[in-house]
């Protein structure tokens, strides 16, 4: 292509970029990490929060208690994971498209509304548990850490199944065939071929489920009781009315995102060589099993998934059960329902509305960058390319307190209104909708667009007929995803809303804390309902290849 | 159609780095050019400069008297085919034919009917509602060919267009192109690595090596008086000898010499023979006129069909002879000591430079 020359649209696209995120990521991460360095009582800047986190005994049981949960959580998700990837790929299971639908729905339903499902079920009250107590059987609650690695483990699974069966299907068979021929047993063979060949899929998804696990703030806050981890201290230290810490709390945070960005960092160094490029000449048939061995693996594939999907199925079923305030009593009736769409069509309404304008930001802004970086290759655009790593790493809720402690006075006063909901969900998402379109773009092969030139079209008229068109599919899955992210954003917009711009997951938070089970039900399923719409409208588009959910 | 004429074109990419060094080139009108080279030749770049897609630093391109140098790409009216089709995929085969046309405006019906003719030209009439993912790798590459045909395009520039193909459909392939392009008579510029569908095709090959021009001339020029070391080696396949000419005026190789007619500078030559002249032969040979004979022996024998290749130790180096349609005894002369016959005729010198050094044998 000839070079560009003068002025041209992609230099606007670039300093658009660059403004945004000075705005919206460094200039609030560094509002935090001012925060930080001052000290509460006498406003002078200062080690000392650093120091107490460090030294402090109840903080450092803080952050052995996230590194725990963040590792346990992440252990449960890799077995669950791994393993049912190895069975699906490895051996015939019918109705796989239902297993997949289940992994999915496990997926999709927020962290939040499985802690919760598992209180209906194993709380003090729960469903589960009075049945067994009254058989005669002592059975603590569910609540602290088991409980929140259970739900950690059993919510974030699919993550690692995706990951993990896309590489393993991938796999190209003559590997293995070579293995055998050479005398390994299959034994050998699984752990000498197949897994180290799977290792740096099964390595990136550990991350993920690590960082997803750490940095998960509802999960640990329901059903975690007197379990303190880094997320829900930050919010605590944030949020009290009396006695409210916000130099701790960013303190805190930073540890957070330290600890996130440690582990990112360690499985970049960890897999920098472990890059397997398959070729997709022979893939591996799977094999079917008779008799027991059979049943079991069918077993363990369903066990797996139900589990996974139990807490949307238990919330909907919870949703249509008879309520006596918020006493559940025996019957069905659409009672919970009545109420919510009677008292809070509003918090429904704000969450369509925000994830929509988020969505409609992401989208435009994300396919501009995302063109950017796949297309012109610059100095700057790497560097921006590097920095939109950056909300990878950043939990919400440290999201949600930066942007508290940079938008809550001039120049930018936007505490209280929708817009800051939308552009903390905005800047955390958009790193995933610049990648979409970037690989979307680098699907497109540059002499699709070299055809249209020497045929005659201009170069921006190539971009309209030709590249907007191939990179679509895309984008519109991207954005539908970026969409379902939106409506299911718990933490930031606990720090961020107000009375007025409350959405589902705050109330539904809410609720639960209040002991309003009926409520919160329908509002999660309501919020499920909607959720799995949107990733049905992506799936069609994309081709359905749920691996792109990840 | 009109003639292409390239003159001093200069591509530099980092500074001090020439892809293309100074290329000066005409091609006549409905001629059927090829650019023949290994990769990272230029021959890509130099396609790529005339279509428009790389800006040279120096040199111009004319098409008839016209100049080509500031108009962009797209506004060239060349038609182009690429190595990896580039058939749009979101469009059927007929929208993609008709592309070029809609871009230029053309009045439905004779869109229509330009895309049935351009379509029947290739053989796809019947595949215009298809989309390319249902069509073979050979079939889109027809469409990517009716589609640049369709424009009528001043001139037609293929880069690589069949090294994507299994080798059957590349040959099949291959001679529809040349077909087609003989009846339209449209001047085209070919990119190819591959020198057997250089000599297959080409009205005129121009063979290139590190940004410069080795040689251009018909194939068969090409192939039986390669101008260059470079060019001798790279079309088919060359056997060389390390000689000398000595200070007697002799053609020195392994133990033997010929004297030669007129002066020639002392130094050491390489010596070219193909292997089709190559003779081999057992025992004492009864002529020893008009050809050098270099001992050798056997080291084995490679049956491909129609022919055979031995490869066989000398004094100078291994050589490679061709026997054609050979027996089972030939086969299996392993080891054998044997006398090559290299005729005079067949032989050709290149110096130290690597140019061709012309040799007269004293009868």
């Amino acid at each position: 292509m000839n070079q560009p020359r003068g002025f041209d649209l992609w230099k606007l696209i670039l300093v658009g970029a660059w403004m945004i995120i000075a705005l919206l990521l460094i200039y609030p991460l560094f509002s935090v990490f001012r925060a930080s360095l001052i000290d509460g009582e006498r406003g002078a800047y200062t080690l000392g929060n650093y120091i107490a986190v460090l030294g402090d005994p109840i903080y450092r049981r803080v952050i052995g208690n996230t590194l725990f949960v963040g590792a346990a959580g992440m252990i449960g998700a890799l077995l669950l994971g791994v393993a049912l990837a190895v069975l699906m790929t490895r051996f015939r299971i019918h109705a796989r498209a239902l297993v997949g639908t289940l992994a999915v729905i496990a997926l999709i339903s927020p962290p939040f509304i499985g802690a919760y499902a598992w209180i209906i079920l194993f709380g003090a009250n729960g469903a589960v548990r009075r049945f067994v107590m009254d058989l005669g059987i002592n059975m603590p609650p569910i609540y602290g850490t088991t409980g929140v690695v259970l739900v950690f483990a059993f919510k974030f699974f699919p993550h690692v199944y995706l990951i993990t069966s896309g590489a393993l299907a991938n796999m190209n068979r003559s590997l293995e065939e070579a293995a055998e021929s050479l005398g390994a047993t299959p034994t050998a063979r699984f752990f000498k071929v197949t897994l180290p060949m799977a290792l740096p899929a099964i390595s990136a998804s550990a991350l993920l489920t690590f960082v997803l696990s750490i940095s998960d703030f509802g999960t640990p806050r329901m059903i975690g009781r007197d379990l303190d981890v880094l997320a829900t201290e930050a919010f605590t230290l944030f949020a009290a009315e009396l006695g409210g810490n916000p130099g701790m709390a960013s303190t805190i945070s930073l540890v957070l995102v330290f600890i996130s960005m440690t582990v990112v960092l360690l499985q970049r160094y960890v897999s920098r060589r472990n890059i397997y490029h398959g070729s997709m000449i022979a893939r591996i048939a799977p094999r079917q099993l008779r008799g027991w061995r059979n049943l079991l693996v069918h077993g363990f594939a369903y066990l797996i998934v139900a589990i996974g999907a139990l807490p949307a199925t238990i919330v909907a079923f919870y949703s249509f059960r008879r309520t006596s305030g918020p006493i559940f009593t025996p019957g069905f009736a659409l009672q919970s329902y009545e109420r919510v769409l009677y008292t809070l069509p509003d918090v429904i309404w704000n969450t369509l509305r925000f994830s929509f304008a988020a969505l409609v930001a992401i989208v435009i802004i994300g396919t501009l960058i995302g063109a950017l970086v796949a297309r012109r290759r610059s100095v700057a655009v790497s560097l921006l390319d590097g920095t939109l790593m950056i909300p990878y790493v950043i939990p919400g809720i440290v999201m949600g307190i930066a942007f508290i402690a940079t938008f809550n006075g001039p120049p930018f006063a936007l505490t209280g209104t929708w817009i800051v909901i939308v552009l903390a969900v905005f800047i955390r998402r958009l790193p995933y909708a610049v990648r979409a379109a970037a690989a979307a773009l680098k699907q497109v092969s540059p002499s699709l667009e070299e055809a249209s030139i020497s045929l005659g079209y201009s170069p921006a008229r190539t971009f309209m007929k030709v590249t907007v068109p191939l990179i679509l599919p895309g984008i519109i899955a991207g954005g539908m995803l970026s969409f379902v992210t939106a409506m299911n954003e718990l933490s930031s917009s606990l720090v961020l809303y107000v009375g007025s711009t409350m959405t589902m997951p705050v109330k539904i938070y809410l609720s639960v804390l209040d002991g309003e089970y009926g409520t919160a039900s329908a509002l999660s399923t309501i919020l499920i309902a909607l959720t799995a719409a949107a990733v049905y409208a992506a799936l069609r588009v994309s081709g359905n290849e749920a691996r792109s959910l990840v | 159609m009109a003639d292409l004429s390239v003159k001093g074109l200069v591509k530099e990419y980092a500074a001090g780095v020439r892809v293309l060094a100074g290329i000066d080139l005409d091609i006549r009108s409905g001629e059927f050019f090829t650019l023949l080279g290994p990769s990272g030749c230029g021959k890509t770049t130099l396609l790529r400069t005339i279509a428009g897609f790389i800006r040279q630093n120096a040199g111009t391109i004319h098409v008839g008297a016209e100049p080509l140098d500031d108009q962009p790409a797209h506004k060239r009216d060349i038609g182009m085919v690429f190595q990896d089709y580039a058939v749009f995929p979101h469009l059927s085969v007929a929208d993609n034919v008709a592309f070029g046309l809609r871009a230029r405006r053309l009045p439905r019906d004779q869109i229509a009917t330009r895309v049935g003719e351009a379509l029947q030209l290739v053989h796809l009439d019947d595949y215009g509602s298809r989309l390319p993912s249902e069509l073979s790798g050979g079939q889109q590459q027809r469409v990517g060919l009716a589609r640049a045909m369709a424009i009528r395009p001043k001139l037609l520039l293929m880069d690589e267009p069949l090294s994507n193909l299994d080798a059957k459909l590349r040959v099949e392939l291959r001679e529809d192109i040349r077909d087609i392009q003989r009846r339209l008579a449209i001047t085209t510029i070919y990119v190819t690595h591959d020198q057997e569908e250089a000599l297959a095709v080409s009205d005129r090959i121009c063979v290139m090596s590190a940004g410069h021009i080795e040689q251009v001339g018909a194939p068969l020029e090409i192939y039986r008086a390669p101008r260059t070391r470079f060019a001798a080696g790279f079309v088919g396949t060359m056997n060389f000898l390390a000689a000398q000419i000595d200070a007697q005026n002799r053609l020195a190789v392994a133990g033997t010499a010929a004297p030669l007619a007129g002066r020639h500078q002392t130094g050491a030559v390489a010596l070219a023979i193909r292997p089709e002249h190559v003779e081999v032969v057992t025992g004492d040979p009864a002529d020893r006129s008009a050809a050098l004979h270099l001992p050798g022996t056997i080291l084995k024998t490679i049956f491909l069909g129609r022919e055979a290749h031995l490869k066989i130790d000398t004094p100078s180096g291994p050589v490679t002879a061709e026997l054609l349609d050979p027996r089972a005894e030939q086969l299996e002369m392993t080891g054998a000591n044997v006398t090559l016959r290299l005729a005079f005729g067949h032989l050709r010198a290149f110096d130290q430079s690597g140019a061709f050094l012309p040799l007269e044998f004293v009868a």
